[in-house]
């Protein structure tokens, strides 16, 4: 113990550091107090209680350093995507986007705060929520890059014949499409901001259930389209039957999925209530489980496509890596470019779509899962519902027993004492 | 959406074990007796009274002989006043005897 707390006195006086300059002296106060707390559990206790104390106070720190990190992000963000030539439509759309989504993005955690309460302790939550605002940030990074690709006036004679160009490109349709996408966007920040917060009560093992079937999904579905979505494979590495198996896997896992994900964490879930509130709760979390799961998977392929083909105009390497050992011709390399930045805007479908499929498969495995772990008999014992007001009758012989807070079964007060069940069995006679 | 509350029961008890004799400067470890209060807890709950300019704190003076230089705490004339309107609206258990004391006017910063 003495070791222990020895060294926990170390590591107090160390870790001081990592608490902001004007907070040390309280960490030194409850250093300088240790000595007058009893030797033993006491003290251990004490000092443990002075690294939460640096923890708290250096997390608030950080608190300020994600702020800070927004705001550079959010820099780079406008940086990146303000300017462009003023006869491509793209300037003004991604204009559009920066403006909409960057102030969306350091607005709605106060909203969800007020609504859902504070961020949900623990680091699942955490990871999810900075994931979240990385990925959406990189997705309007790269849609611009894609959106100065394709909106490109002088682009269109270079497109190639099986490129889908929008029947509709006028102004209205790209207004339309532009404030379809930004609603979407601002949803997919405000659920996870949700999930992660603390009064829904999404557990953990929920938010990593989701999460983690949502980044498989999302690879596989990258690796079916990470050249936008179109209705074949869009993926230059596989042909014939293995692109199939991976198409196959992706259909599996878009739809089981999510209620693998539901079913884990409807069974992980442990939670105060009677029978019929631990079923619900578990729905909930399996919905949620189910909603995460396609949600990160779309919002994955989504940002890693987008990703890649902004990058193929701007990185050689992405080229490179795209169709390894082939020497395209410039003009070719420039129609697949064209051809995926159009196919890009097709991410949309699937942002918009996956996660109405994962609440839906998602429901499915909370009812899947829900019902079966089963604690005990229903309320009422046995036999068949009684209409309310109509308690079951006594046992015969007037004993009925109860749990006792203790575990042991102990007698009700006011049923007979003298009952012919406490009596040893007699056995029957023969003859 | 019903108002939060001004504070939590956990920093009622700390104002409660302050208010018992607000002239006097007191020690951690003495309000963590007073309140059951864990250092980990205590603590913050200092740090944020003193943020709001309820709680004053100093270190001792002179060097004590075999044991370090304490960090000691006692309630500004604000916060005593905002003790006692926080302890009057809550249950007596909750504010304990100093608590109850400043709530009925039996104890001002000045006495």
């Amino acid at each position: 113990m003495g070791g222990l707390t020895r060294g926990l006195a170390g590591w107090l006086r160390h870790s001081a550091r990592l608490v902001p300059a004007g907070r040390r002296a309280w960490v030194e106060a409850l250093w300088a107090e240790a000595g007058q707390v009893p030797a033993g559990p006491a003290r251990l206790a004490w000092r443990a209680g002075g690294l939460r104390l640096i923890a708290r106070e250096a997390l608030l720190a950080r608190r300020a350093a994600k702020v800070l990190v927004f705001a550079a992000a959010a820099v780079w963000v406008v940086h990146a995507a303000w300017p462009g030539p003023a006869g491509n439509p793209a300037t003004a759309v991604n204009r559009l986007n920066v403006v909409t989504l960057l102030p969306a993005l350091a607005g709605l955690p106060l909203l969800a705060r007020w609504l859902f309460g504070p961020g949900a302790p623990g680091p699942m939550a955490r990871v999810l929520r900075s994931g979240g605002y990385a990925a959406v940030l990189v997705l309007t990074l790269a849609k611009a890059g894609v959106e100065q690709v394709r909106d490109n006036p002088a682009a269109l004679p270079h497109l190639s014949s099986d490129a889908s160009v929008p029947v509709t490109t006028g102004m209205i349709y790209t207004w339309l499409v532009e404030s379809v996408f930004l609603l979407v966007i601002g949803l997919y920040v405000a659920a996870i901001l949700a999930v992660t917060a603390r009064r829904p009560r999404v557990a953990p093992a929920t938010l990593a259930a989701g999460t983690g079937t949502g980044i498989a999904l999302g690879a596989v579905m990258y690796a079916v389209a990470p050249l936008g979505l179109a209705g074949h494979a869009t993926d230059p590495w596989l042909h014939g039957f293995p692109i199939a198996l991976v198409v196959l896997l992706a259909w599996v896992l878009l739809f089981g999925g999510p209620v693998l994900a539901g079913v884990v964490a409807a069974r992980c879930y442990r939670g105060p209530g009677s029978l019929e509130q631990i079923r619900k709760a578990r729905i909930r979390q399996a919905v949620a489980a189910g909603f995460l799961a396609a949600a990160v998977g779309a919002l994955m392929v989504a940002v890693l496509g987008s990703a890649t083909i902004a990058l193929m105009s701007r990185a050689g390497w992405v080229l490179h890596w795209l169709y390894p050992g082939q020497h395209l011709p410039a003009a070719v390399s420039y129609a697949n470019q064209l051809a995926a930045s159009v196919r890009a805007d097709n991410y949309g479908t699937i942002l918009l779509v996956f996660p109405v499929i994962g609440l839906l498969m998602g429901l499915a495995g909370g009812g899947l899962a829900a019902p079966a772990p089963l604690l005990g008999p229903p309320p009422g014992g046995g036999g068949p519902p009684r209409p309310p007001g109509h308690p079951a009758p006594d046992p015969p012989g007037g004993i009925r027993l109860a749990a006792a807070a203790d575990g042991r079964l102990v007698r009700l007060p006011g049923f007979a004492e003298d009952s012919p069940y406490d009596a040893e069995p007699a056995l029957p006679r023969a003859g | 959406m019903a108002r939060r509350a001004e504070f939590s029961a956990q920093t009622l008890s700390v104002l409660a074990a302050l208010c018992a004799d607000p002239r006097e400067w007191r020690h951690g470890y003495g309000i963590a007796r007073d309140t059951g209060l864990k250092s980990g807890s205590l603590y913050p709950i200092l740090i944020r009274l003193a943020d709001r300019g309820l709680v004053e704190a100093r270190w001792e003076e002179g060097q004590p002989a075999g044991r370090p230089r304490r960090h000691l705490y006692r309630l500004t004339p604000e916060g005593l006043a905002s003790a006692g309107a926080a302890l009057a609206a809550t249950p007596a258990r909750a504010g304990g005897r100093g608590g109850r004391r400043v709530a009925r006017g039996e104890l001002r910063w000045a006495d």
